[in-house]
């Protein structure tokens, strides 16, 4: 604070200066050049380049960037939870899928730091750059991992990796709630992302919320994938697009959501799940049936039977389109 | 005489039980100490060293002071020590066992003639059928004709003749590799505190950079000899990524490396030497540098960083993933260390090419070993329907596969079975990948099926 007191005082002292040379009064000079965002007239740079004027990256999903209040903040800590471990790969993969908004958004490929204890790479597997590489655009080059042993060893590589605006994000992974990464230690993080103007992910897995000083949580759990669809329509039975149930836990909007977002590989970025079964505002119109019907024994209604449906095995036959392009071992 | 016989000769001698493997540790533990007067020292049999002091005896004083330090020092340990100096290494050991003064390039001669045939390093049986001839010293060897000599006693005892004598040149293979350039200081009270040692760390770099920047090279590996005054020696290495020359850049990755090594270096009574070694280095471009003096960029600034990860934590905490032509998903890309040049490190590994819709889905995380499922499934070939895996029951909602992946038949063995991977999703949402290895029916054993990665 000292440092900008004393630097006002000399810009303050020179204006003034310049201002007698010139002849003029010192309110009438013309200020810095601005750039239209810029209305203080004072630009930051890291290494003569200065970052990106927008703080939010829009994540593509109206109703999660309402809910967040513009987006997510890239130069902040995020927080990513998962309920249990057996989650793990929903919730790390909504964690990518932010971390592929990220490396899109980035013209220079900067390289990405996943960073995991050797616990949770164990119990939830290790990254996989061939699965990355195609379904969230993250190639090899730009990915690198770092396994450690013990929590204390992660926590102060994070610590380090923060500080570099030389990755594009930092992505931390740990499971439960360890005392180490407590409110401080998270503050930390979070200071040294807005410091680098780098995002820093959180994951944690199987873990409970707590206070911490990221400014925004999600609390991401398995969605069922809607089917694939062709030109016939939905393949029943396949397995289309990734999708996640988000939760927002705590966002600089205070507003909380669910919703169920699912991840487009092709386009690399979110969509939102339109619930499957809407409302029509209007009843469609349809001839009224005899309400008077025959009394009789009321049987058991069968439910709705699309979900049901869309989810039963396939049978043999069903499967011959893709039979065909099964190579001979 | 066996031990029952000394024993009634003095009742009160103390028998220990002999162990080379010991004695061989302490030996070399004594070549690395020697480190201090000469990278060149080599173990000579079970109870010698020898070292080669050519260009290091004028910073101790001259060759006989150095001598003379050397068997103080020794003796001061608790060793008895023969020391002996020549011209050449056959010279020195016969001087060394035979307790001559100096011998000097052009006196070995005279030097060697009136010892016994022993301070030649011959085979007894050559020197017993030479004293049976009657040649009992040196000088009658030396005087004797060649030829003959050569023909009855064989060749080595000429090699031996001549090695000794300087006609043939002999060198020591060293124990440690000699390093290109290195910076040492000496102290007359001994140093424990690792901030001194840091200090010490950023001088001695300064030191090198002069010398490196003359060659217009960075170093790539650094050690650090730390000499304690009762004899131990501690080696620090630090690798990098590049070549780097700055001396605060090489400071900072010690500072990781002691911190990460706290306890294990035991500072005893103090270090007395401090010696920084560049063991090896690689060629560095000079960039121009800006009015603000600073070069580093961040291709850098990240590579710094992974230099003082690994010095901390050792050389595997960064890795890259590399990706290899093969179809075994578990062979398809391989964690290499951060720095190493992975392009054309060995068969099969490629750059990576642009992963396309068409080719088949791969897990975003990936089982190292693969867990064992128990599933329930239709026969023969179908996708499974249900699975029992670490103790939790999932019922499958769909089901995409078999994507039959067969062993690679160049590197396995010939009945490593074919695995037919299913992609699956639970009813909750959650995507796996699990296959099965071998097929119903025909194979010896009954297949088995295993968890390889899990889906987004």
């Amino acid at each position: 604070m000292a440092v900008h007191a004393v630097a006002q005082e000399t810009i303050f002292g020179l204006r003034q200066k310049i201002a007698k040379i010139e002849g003029r009064l010192a309110e009438r000079l013309d200020g810095p050049a601005a750039t239209p965002s810029e209305a203080a007239g004072v630009v930051l740079r890291h290494h003569g380049v200065a970052p990106a004027g927008d703080f939010f990256l829009p994540t593509g999903v109206d109703a999660l960037d309402r809910t967040l209040g513009g987006g997510l903040p890239k130069a902040a800590l995020t927080e990513i939870h998962g309920a249990e471990t057996r989650d793990a790969g929903a919730v790390a993969g909504f964690a990518l899928g932010l971390a592929g908004l990220i490396v899109k958004g980035n013209k220079p490929a900067l390289p990405l730091l996943w960073i995991g204890t050797s616990e949770i790479f164990r119990e939830a597997g290790f990254p996989y750059a061939v699965g990355l590489a195609r379904d969230f655009g993250i190639s090899p080059e730009a990915l690198l991992y770092s396994e450690t042993a013990k929590l204390a060893d992660a926590l102060w590589i994070a610590e380090e990796a923060a500080r570099l605006s030389a990755l594009a994000a930092v992505i931390i992974e740990l499971r439960g709630n360890p005392e180490k990464l407590d409110l401080t230690a998270t503050r930390r993080l979070h200071r040294r992302a807005q410091e680098a103007g780098r995002p820093v992910l959180l994951i944690r897995q199987a873990a409970s919320a707590e206070p911490t000083a990221a400014l925004v949580r999600f609390v991401v759990a398995p969605a069922p994938a809607a089917p694939r669809s062709t030109l016939a329509g939905p393949l029943a039975g396949s397995i289309g697009s990734p999708a996640f149930t988000v939760t927002i836990g705590k966002s600089r909007s205070a507003l909380t959501g669910k919703l169920i977002v699912e991840w487009n590989s092709h386009d690399a970025a979110f969509q939102e799940r339109q619930p499957p079964n809407t409302r029509r505002l209007v009843p469609l119109s349809r001839p009224r049936k005899d309400l008077a019907a025959a009394p009789g024994t009321v049987v058991a209604f069968a439910p709705a039977a699309d979900e049901i449906a869309a989810r039963r095995q396939p049978s043999r036959q069903q499967h011959a389109a893709d039979r065909g392009s099964r190579r001979a071992g | 005489m066996g031990i029952g016989d000394a024993r009634a000769m003095h009742p009160s001698i103390d028998v220990v039980e002999a162990e080379p493997e010991a004695d061989r540790r302490l030996l070399e533990a004594l070549a690395d100490w020697c480190d201090r007067y000469t990278p060149l020292v080599a173990i000579d049999g079970t109870d010698g060293l020898y070292l080669d002091i050519t260009g290091c005896a004028h910073l101790f004083g001259g060759e006989e002071a150095m001598l003379e330090e050397l068997v103080c020092r020794l003796s001061d340990q608790g060793f008895d020590t023969r020391a002996g100096l020549g011209s050449t290494p056959g010279a020195a050991w016969a001087a060394a066992r035979f307790r001559l003064p100096p011998v000097g390039s052009g006196e070995e001669a005279m030097a060697l003639s009136p010892l016994p045939l022993s301070a030649l390093r011959i085979d007894r049986d050559v020197r017993a059928s030479l004293e049976s001839v009657g040649l009992r010293t040196v000088g009658s060897v030396l005087a004797a004709p060649r030829a003959p000599l050569a023909r009855r006693f064989g060749r080595p005892l000429i090699i031996r003749l001549d090695q000794a004598l300087g006609r043939v040149e002999e060198a020591i293979t060293p124990r440690l590799p000699v390093a290109a350039l290195s910076a040492e200081r000496h102290f007359a009270e001994p140093i424990s505190h690792t901030e001194d040692i840091e200090r010490l760390v950023l001088m001695l770099a300064a030191t090198l950079k002069g010398d490196l920047e003359r060659r217009g090279e960075g170093a790539r590996r650094l050690q650090l000899a730390l000499f304690r005054v009762d004899g131990a020696v501690s080696r620090i290495g630090v690798g990098t990524s590049r070549p780097m020359r700055e001396p605060r850049l090489i400071g900072r990755l010690f500072h990781e490396r002691l911190t990460a090594l706290e306890g294990d270096i035991d500072a005893g009574y103090g270090f007395d030497l401090v010696r920084l070694a560049v063991l090896s280095s690689a060629r560095i471009e000079d960039a121009q540098t800006d009015l603000a003096g600073d070069t580093i960029d961040a291709s850098e600034d990240l590579a710094l960083f992974a230099d003082r990860i690994r010095a901390r934590l050792g050389d595997n905490a960064v890795l890259v993933p590399v990706m290899v032509e093969s179809h075994v998903p578990e062979r398809a890309t391989i964690a290499a260390t951060f720095g190493e040049k992975p392009w054309g490190a060995g068969p099969g590994v490629t750059k990576p090419t642009p992963q396309s819709r068409n080719s088949p889905e791969r897990p975003v995380r990936l089982f190292r070993d693969p867990e064992p499922v128990e599933v329930t499934a239709e026969l023969p070939e179908g996708p499974p329907a249900r699975f029992h895996w670490r103790r939790a029951l999932h019922r499958v909602a769909a089901a995409e596969g078999p994507e039959r992946i067969a062993p690679e038949w160049w590197r396995d063995k010939a009945d490593a079975p074919t695995r037919d991977y299913f992609r699956v999703e639970d009813e909750a949402g959650r995507r796996y990948w699990l296959f099965r290895e071998g097929f119903y029916g025909g194979a010896k054993t009954f297949p088995r099926w295993f968890m390889h990665g899990i889906f987004a």
